[in-house]
């Protein structure tokens, strides 16, 4: 639905560069990065209200490069919902209408089904003014679908909220994905959020795309170290490798497998670093004893770090297992983890 | 109750020692002719006739400043392009200018000695003496003040808005009259005010520049000039009831709009 | 006797010790110096004012240029601190200053009135004396002279115009003419014009030959009969008539066509007399301003004159040496 070839993009600060991606139709596609990465450029130069210096946009096997924005058939809603102060949330809602020629009949049901789905009927004569985040964003998503765009741009459109509403409104953009025909590409700088709703994503950084794939692929097979920390994935080393073994900084390590050519950074995830008071004999291969050099609160989990020799890694547990495993600062504990768990690049 | 501390009422002091500064010479003015002489003052057929091309050559300066600042101030609010600092100079320097040298540098470029007072003439129009060159003069020292109104006003739109609406299938046109002129229009009005006051309390250029037709500044300094204060106190509290009466109700109208929105 | 004659000798001398040095402290002229003139004397007054400066170094000369009128109704009717008037028109010095606000008049210097144009000005090429009044009427031409109410020139501009209706014997001359000359033409200072020459603003203008010749422009002389330069003609200029403003706003006083002729008033209540005087002084010098008006086009009058015996009596001793008595 969406090809972007090698465009470029100079914007003072940000600059893009050879970005290249291919967008299906009816995909849920995220893009992720950092602040700054350049996220929302491409969104608007997808739009057509940023200009591209070089390369093409093609949506819907149609050139729109050159096309001003009000002719892509694109929408776009943007963190903020930009809704028009002086409209009420009906005349929002329908402002598009007025630029299709949309037949009465067809827009009238476009509308109400809009306005029952997001559960808007109560508002209609109000103003935006008062009304809250949630609220917004709906009434934003339902002026922006009620033209039947091919794509749907979305800017960070869950980071304005609670982190309470959060969750229930990705269940609603999830819903609402399912029962239209647009090709989504939301924005966002929160891995989780990716995770839940994306199909596919790409990762970009200082304006440059990093890695583009399914979800689970970027998850547990990051590309590049940037890609692997942006994932969360913490423990992160460079290491040599020899046959099916790794060694970082010292320590060696069981990979089951052979690594590939030209790999030299092996990954694991906190949450499959195993904590145990006494050495586990289990099936995992690898089984380290070691010291707590910190334990951080973060909310939901506590992370633990575990320096062995050289070496320090990193675990997330649960609260109950902290209680359990009486683990405090410059206690001794042993860490395992399975090989399969260890991801190389 | 709160004792008030001494920056209080250092503050205090300062607003009316303002006050009493704006007020008493104005106050002192306006009471000073007797009604008799006020009555005698505006039924003079010259009196009427010069506040009333005040008004209209005023009203014409800012609706010129209208059309055709306000794409230049969109342009400026939206815009980062390199110069962009000079041309706001530019538009700022009228400000700065001495009023006579305004007249004195708009007669010099209307009269025949140069080549675009030769086009005038070929045009049949007179800016020497005439109601166009008094527009023109005021247009001139009014200008800025719009333009620099209007832009404030498109710059408090976040850009965000017109960039929704052009997604939605609005063109550049439509998007304008739709969003940007129903937010913002508040701000033309305000520009339209500040110009036209602007411009009916200019002297010094339209003088040089025109000294018949009269408008109303010109005359009040000739009956001051040729008769003393008594003579030409009652002219100007007719020029300044008129003008206040004149923006007292703009301001109620966009009062009135603010709350309705 | 000889004791009493030594006596009267010794207290003269000490009188003579204790006045002189304060004689020497009044002697030297300071401060401001207050002058309201007409705007045709501003090119040689200013020339005046850095030689007298420089003679007298604490004397700051404050002139005003305007509309002779004009400047008489600023002491009148504004009550402006004034010590010297000179007025392109003695007359206006009778008839608005004396005798409550002045009490002489000193007639120095004359004129004559030409009309003035550019190279720029439209028939430039065409313009003589024979046909100037011709091309004043053609559409087109954009002529004009300063107000009749505020400044001589302009009444002695129309009183030209009537004069030349009656010289070449073409009744309606003038009413034609001023047909073609609407309100926007007029100006209140007869100099203002000269800058709407300059930019082609104007084509023609009404002025004196002094300020033409000072500001360098083309000008058509006129004969003496219509010229109001040669008082033999004084009976002929009387027949032009033109009503300007009187005292009050409402009232008319009549002015009647004489040659032109300055005049200077030292103000009865000057708060500088003392530098009045000495300015006044070198002004009707023949060596000292009255050369600088000579040499500006501008004949003056070699001695000036005043009306009577008794105004020369009431003049300041140092300037009675300068002036005759001549009506």
């Amino acid at each position: 639905m969406i090809t972007i070839e090698n465009v470029n993009i100079h914007l003072g600060e940000f600059d893009l560069r050879e970005i290249n991606l291919s967008i299906e139709k009816n995909e849920f596609f995220i893009l992720m990065g950092p602040t700054g990465a350049g996220k929302t450029v491409l969104l608007e130069a997808i739009a057509g209200l940023i200009r591209v210096d070089s390369g093409h946009i093609v949506v819907d096997g149609r050139d729109v490069t050159g096309l001003p924005p009000e002719k892509r058939g694109v929408s776009i809603v943007y963190q903020d919902y930009s809704l028009f102060p002086h409209l009420t949330v009906r005349d929002n809602i329908t402002y598009g209408l007025h630029f299709h020629r949309t037949p009465k009949a067809e827009a009238a049901k476009r509308f109400d089904r809009l306005v029952e789905d997001l559960d808007l009927s109560h508002l209609l004569h109000r103003l935006p003014a008062n009304l809250s985040g949630g609220e917004n964003q709906r009434i934003a998503l339902a002026r922006a679908l009620i033209v039947d765009p091919k794509v749907l741009l979305l800017d960070e459109p869950l980071s304005a909220l609670d982190p309470g509403f959060r969750e229930d409104l990705r269940k609603g953009l999830k819903r609402l994905h399912e029962t239209t025909d647009a090709t989504f590409l939301m924005v966002t700088h929160d891995f989780s959020e990716a995770l839940s709703l994306a199909d596919r994503a790409a990762v970009m950084d200082g304006g440059k795309i990093k890695q583009v794939g399914g979800m689970k692929e970027i998850f547990q097979r990051p590309e590049s170290t940037f890609v692997a920390d942006f994932v969360g994935m913490k423990n992160l080393f460079t290491a040599s490798f020899h046959d099916t073994k790794a060694a970082i900084n010292g320590l060696e390590i069981e990979l089951g497998k052979s690594p590939e050519n030209g790999h030299g950074y092996i990954a694991i995830r906190p949450e499959d670093v195993v904590l145990s008071r006494r050495e586990l004999h289990s099936s995992m291969r690898n089984s380290f004893k070691g010291t707590v050099t910190e334990v951080t609160d973060q909310g939901l989990y506590y992370e633990v770090s575990i320096a062995i020799e050289a070496v320090t890694f990193k675990s997330l547990i649960t609260k109950s297992s902290l209680f359990d495993l009486e683990i405090g600062e410059g206690s001794h504990i042993y860490l395992s983890f399975k090989a399969t768990a260890i991801h190389t690049f | 109750m709160v004792k008030k501390e001494p920056f209080f009422w250092i503050t205090v002091s300062c607003g009316l020692i303002i006050l009493a500064f704006i007020l008493i010479p104005l106050i002192e003015m306006l009471t000073a002719p007797s009604l008799s002489m006020l009555k005698e003052t505006i039924q003079d057929k010259d009196v009427v006739r010069s506040i009333r091309l005040s008004i209209y050559t005023a009203g014409l300066a800012a609706l010129i400043a209208f059309i055709f600042g306000t794409p230049l101030a969109y342009l400026l609010a939206r815009t980062n392009f390199r110069g962009k600092h000079l041309i706001e100079s530019i538009i700022d320097l009228p400000i700065v200018i001495p009023h006579p040298v305004v007249g004195i540098a708009i007669l010099s470029v209307a009269g025949r000695g140069h080549w675009l007072g030769q086009i005038f003439n070929e045009l049949g129009i007179r800016i020497m003496g005439s109601v166009t060159g008094i527009v023109v003069v005021l247009t001139f020292v009014g200008l800025p003040f719009y333009i620099n109104a209007v832009k404030n006003g498109f710059e408090s739109i976040p850009p965000r808005l017109e960039n929704v609406s052009r997604s939605l299938g609005a063109s550049m046109f439509s998007t304008f009259a739709r969003i940007t002129f129903p937010l913002a229009w508040r701000s033309m009005l305000i520009g339209i005010i500040m110009c036209s006051a602007r411009a009916i309390s200019e002297f010094g250029a339209v003088v040089i520049v025109a000294y018949h037709p009269m408008i109303a500044p010109v005359l009040l300094y000739e009956r001051f000039e040729g008769y003393g204060l008594k003579y030409s106190q009652p002219v100007a509290v007719w020029l300044v009831s008129v003008c206040l009466a004149l923006f007292l109700i703009l301001r109620i109208l966009t009062l009135r709009n603010a709350k309705n929105a | 006797m000889k004791n009493n004659r030594i006596k009267l000798v010794i207290s003269l001398f000490c009188a003579a010790i204790i006045l002189l040095p304060a004689s020497l402290v009044l002697a030297e002229p300071s401060g401001k110096l207050v002058m309201f003139h007409a705007g045709s004397l501003s090119v040689p007054f200013a020339a005046m004012e850095k030689v007298f400066e420089a003679k007298y170094p604490k004397v700051d000369l404050q002139r005003e240029a305007s509309g002779s009128q004009k400047a008489a109704r600023k002491v009148s009717d504004l009550k402006k601190p004034c010590d010297i008037m000179a007025s392109a028109d003695y007359k206006v010095i009778d008839k608005l200053l004396i005798p409550q606000y002045a009490a002489l008049n000193i007639r120095f210097a004359t004129n004559q009135l030409v009309l003035c144009y550019t190279d720029k000005s439209r028939y430039a090429g065409e313009v003589n004396a024979g046909n100037w009044y011709e091309i004043l009427q053609r559409k087109g031409v954009v002529w004009g002279h300063s107000d009749p109410n505020l400044d001589p020139c302009g009444y002695r501009s129309l009183m030209v115009m009537q004069l030349a209706e009656k010289h070449y014997k073409i009744p309606g001359l003038y009413d034609k003419m001023l047909a073609n000359r609407p309100i926007e033409n007029v100006r209140p200072k007869s100099v203002e014009l000269i800058s709407l020459l300059q930019t082609g603003n104007m084509d023609y203008a009404w002025e004196y030959l002094s300020v033409a010749v000072q500001h360098k422009l083309n000008y058509i002389v006129l004969p003496d009969e219509m010229n109001l330069g040669n008082y033999k003609y004084d009976n002929f200029y009387a027949q032009a008539v033109v009503k300007v403003s009187g005292k009050k706003p409402g009232t008319y006083m009549e002015m009647k066509g004489k040659s032109c002729t300055y005049g200077v008033t030292l103000i009865s209540d000057a708060p500088n007399k003392e530098a009045a005087v000495a300015f006044l002084e070198y002004m009707l010098d023949p060596e000292g301003g009255l050369k600088i008006l000579k040499e500006m086009g501008q004949p003056p009058f070699i001695p000036c004159r005043v009306s009577s015996e008794a105004m020369k009596a009431k003049l300041p001793s140092e300037l009675q040496k300068l002036v005759t008595v001549k009506n």
